[in-house]
């Protein structure tokens, strides 16, 4: 087995002029070369094993040593199965626990029942939806994973520091209170930037599962935070009626405490997901979205909601319903995205020149949108 | 590989048209006086305005960034951004999506305490009549706790009655607790007042004093206990018969009732 190269060594010869076309170059190459000694073999015959093309200008050259040179058996991956680890095989191996959608940021408002016409009666957890936004999208070639980044609320911008207003001048959208991630399955489940998700990207008697950080209770005893009997309250003991009592055993034992000891500690604040809750009602004039059962936290807390894991995602035709109205709703998204970039070089241009000031006492708009317009659109590919 | 430069800093070219462009709209600048934007490119751009950075020692601008609104300023304005009101052909989704006919500007804050408004929706579904929210009402007609209730349920069965020791007063899921004795035992009952089992619910007598608490719990120590009220609501049941039925008989019922309080003092 010849050594591995270094990726540096065999980038070059991999240029679209020798690489792209390994099939057809191979091909090429056998009949110019080998038509006059093998008249026999078929050009038009399919090679399935990928061949590294001869020495010639047209495929262009390397200095490596023949031995060093990239053949098809010293490729790192020659003649093996696909790799059952890392970045690739984790995002495939979690292709079914991923939803295909992306989820939504809401408040807890409080919990309340629906009364059944059968005299039921469901209690449900009310969570709102303040202006969220679709702030960015984390791609497999830039990031390494899917996801959209949605944001919550409003921040005053005296309360954001300056990296972050860079970023939410970049996009165009207003600096939000809260930003957080949602996984999603595929590029299908990316949205465009700046658009807002009303309560109606679910529907009713759909799952969801709910996450959120459950109330925090500080330093709990054992009691409280494990549920340990305590000790007596008579029988002699004295001043042990709450305490938790032996750690381990003796020295027959090993005289330590065992890892993962259950002790006294900091108790709540954790994240808790709620599984499976199905949706009761959406409501956008209320901006609201009431699922059944309790989740975690308490009144005005932070909770990401997300299509349930365990059950199949909503059907095809409600997702493809729900993206139709994110079109009709923000048509433009995209303009703007492109206007706010635009805007948001110009600025850090002036920022990083000084001339910041010079231009705000100028009267900043109309300024720059002169400028603006002269830009050729198609360079903005960032 | 020099090929293609351009191809791996796409913003190296962004960059150097941004510079031409800038030399060139300061002679614009002086040439023009005021040069009006395209609405048409520039209306993508929403409002925004500006957030200075001091520097705290010298108090001079050290920079700013452009801050969107968090919220659009008028209504009509967006209107006008939003495409003609001539709806796509869409196809039959399995799943009836809850659309409201009022649909909320976009970027607007919801309402910051959607419950009372979630409960009025919910109450007016059901309770349409008004009866029952009237029943519990917070003035002087409504029940209050000290109030002898009687609760009807809807699949049948003996009605329960007994003494209101509190109203948890929680919008659509809004209950009372009663408490009477039967066969000598003290009994208490909470019933949700918009639930669809209750049928209905009977003020059978009123509290002589107004209570100066909201909840009576001390009803449930021994020298408050108020013990049964069956004879109450017996004395109820028979002037509700007196007022039924057409000859009236006297004051009956006001006699049975005032008996039944004789009794209970004794």
């Amino acid at each position: 087995m010849a050594p591995r190269l270094p990726a540096r060594c065999w980038r070059q010869l991999q240029q679209p002029s020798s690489s792209s076309l390994l099939l057809g170059a191979a091909q090429r190459s056998t009949t110019l070369t080998r038509s006059s000694s093998l008249p026999s073999a078929s050009p038009s015959s399919p090679r399935f094993l990928s061949h590294t093309p001869r020495r010639s200008v047209k495929y262009g050259w390397s200095t490596l040593s023949p031995r060093a040179r990239p053949t098809r058996f010293n490729q790192v991956t020659a003649g093996l199965p696909a790799p059952t680890t890392g970045p690739a095989a984790a995002i495939k191996r979690r292709e079914q626990s991923t939803p295909v959608r992306t989820g939504v940021l809401a408040i807890k408002k409080g919990m309340t029942a629906f009364m059944g016409r059968s005299g039921s009666r469901i209690p449900c957890t009310v969570l709102q939806l303040d202006r969220v936004q679709i702030v960015a999208n984390k791609t497999r070639a830039q990031n390494g994973y899917w996801a959209v980044q949605v944001g919550l609320g409003e921040r005053r911008a005296d309360n954001v520091g300056a990296p972050m207003l860079g970023y939410f001048e970049a996009k165009g959208i207003a600096p939000k209170r809260v930003l957080a991630e949602f996984p999603v399955r595929d590029k299908t489940g990316l949205l465009p930037v700046g658009v807002q998700l009303m309560p109606d990207w679910f529907h009713i008697g759909q799952w969801v599962d709910v996450r959120a950080n459950s109330r925090g209770m500080g330093f709990a005893g054992g009691m409280k935070r494990h549920g340990f009997s305590g000790q007596n309250a008579s029988h002699g003991n004295s001043l042990n009626h709450r305490t938790i009592g032996t750690t381990g055993p003796s020295q027959g034992g090993g005289s330590r405490v065992l890892p993962g000891k259950k002790m006294p500690g900091r108790m709540g604040n954790q994240r808790v997901t709620m599984q499976n809750l199905p949706v009761l009602m959406v409501n956008n004039e209320l901006g609201i979205v009431v699922v059944k059962g309790c989740v975690a936290g308490p009144k005005g807390c932070i909770v990401k909601i997300q299509d349930a894991v365990k059950k199949p995602p909503p059907p095809p035709e409600f997702i493809d319903e729900t993206r139709r109205t994110l079109e009709e709703r923000f048509p433009d998204a995209e303009e703007r995205l492109t206007a706010a970039r635009l805007k948001h070089l110009e600025l850090k241009e002036a920022r990083k020149e000084g001339r910041i000031e010079k231009m705000l006492s100028a009267g900043v708009p109309e300024f720059l949108q002169e400028g603006l317009d002269q830009q050729p659109e198609a360079t903005i590919t960032a | 590989m020099n090929a293609t430069p351009m191809a791996r800093r796409p913003l190296g070219c962004l960059k150097a048209s941004l510079r031409q462009a800038r030399q060139q709209r300061v002679f614009c600048r002086q040439l023009a006086t005021a040069t009006i934007a395209s609405q048409a490119s520039m209306g993508a751009l929403p409002d925004h305005n500006f957030y200075r950075i001091n520097d705290p020692k010298t108090k001079a601008l050290r920079t700013a960034f452009a801050v969107y609104m968090a919220t659009p300023p008028s209504p009509s304005a967006l209107a006008a951004r939003l495409p003609p009101a001539v709806p796509a052909k869409k196809p039959k989704a399995k799943i009836a999506i809850l659309r409201n006919t009022t649909m909320p500007p976009v970027l607007t804050a919801p309402p910051s305490n959607p419950m009372p408004l979630l409960h009025q929706t919910q109450i007016k579904q059901m309770d349409p009549t008004g009866a029952r929210t009237a029943l519990f009402a917070k003035n002087r007609h409504g029940v209050r706790p000290g109030d002898v209730l009687q609760v009807t349920h809807r699949r049948g069965g003996e009605p329960f009655a007994g003494v209101c020791l509190q109203i948890r007063r929680a919008g659509i899921d809004s209950s009372i607790l009663l408490r009477t004795h039967l066969g000598k035992v003290g009994v208490e009952m909470w019933y949700k007042i918009y639930n669809k089992n209750v049928a209905g619910i009977d003020l059978v007598k009123r509290r002589a004093k107004r209570a100066r608490r909201a909840r009576l719990m001390y009803m449930r120590q021994p020298q408050h206990d108020m013990g049964s009220v069956s004879e109450l609501v017996f004395a109820w049941k028979k002037t509700r018969k007196v007022m039924t039925s057409a000859p009236a008989k006297g004051s009956g019922g006001d006699k049975a009732k005032d008996q039944a309080a004789a009794k209970k003092k004794k």
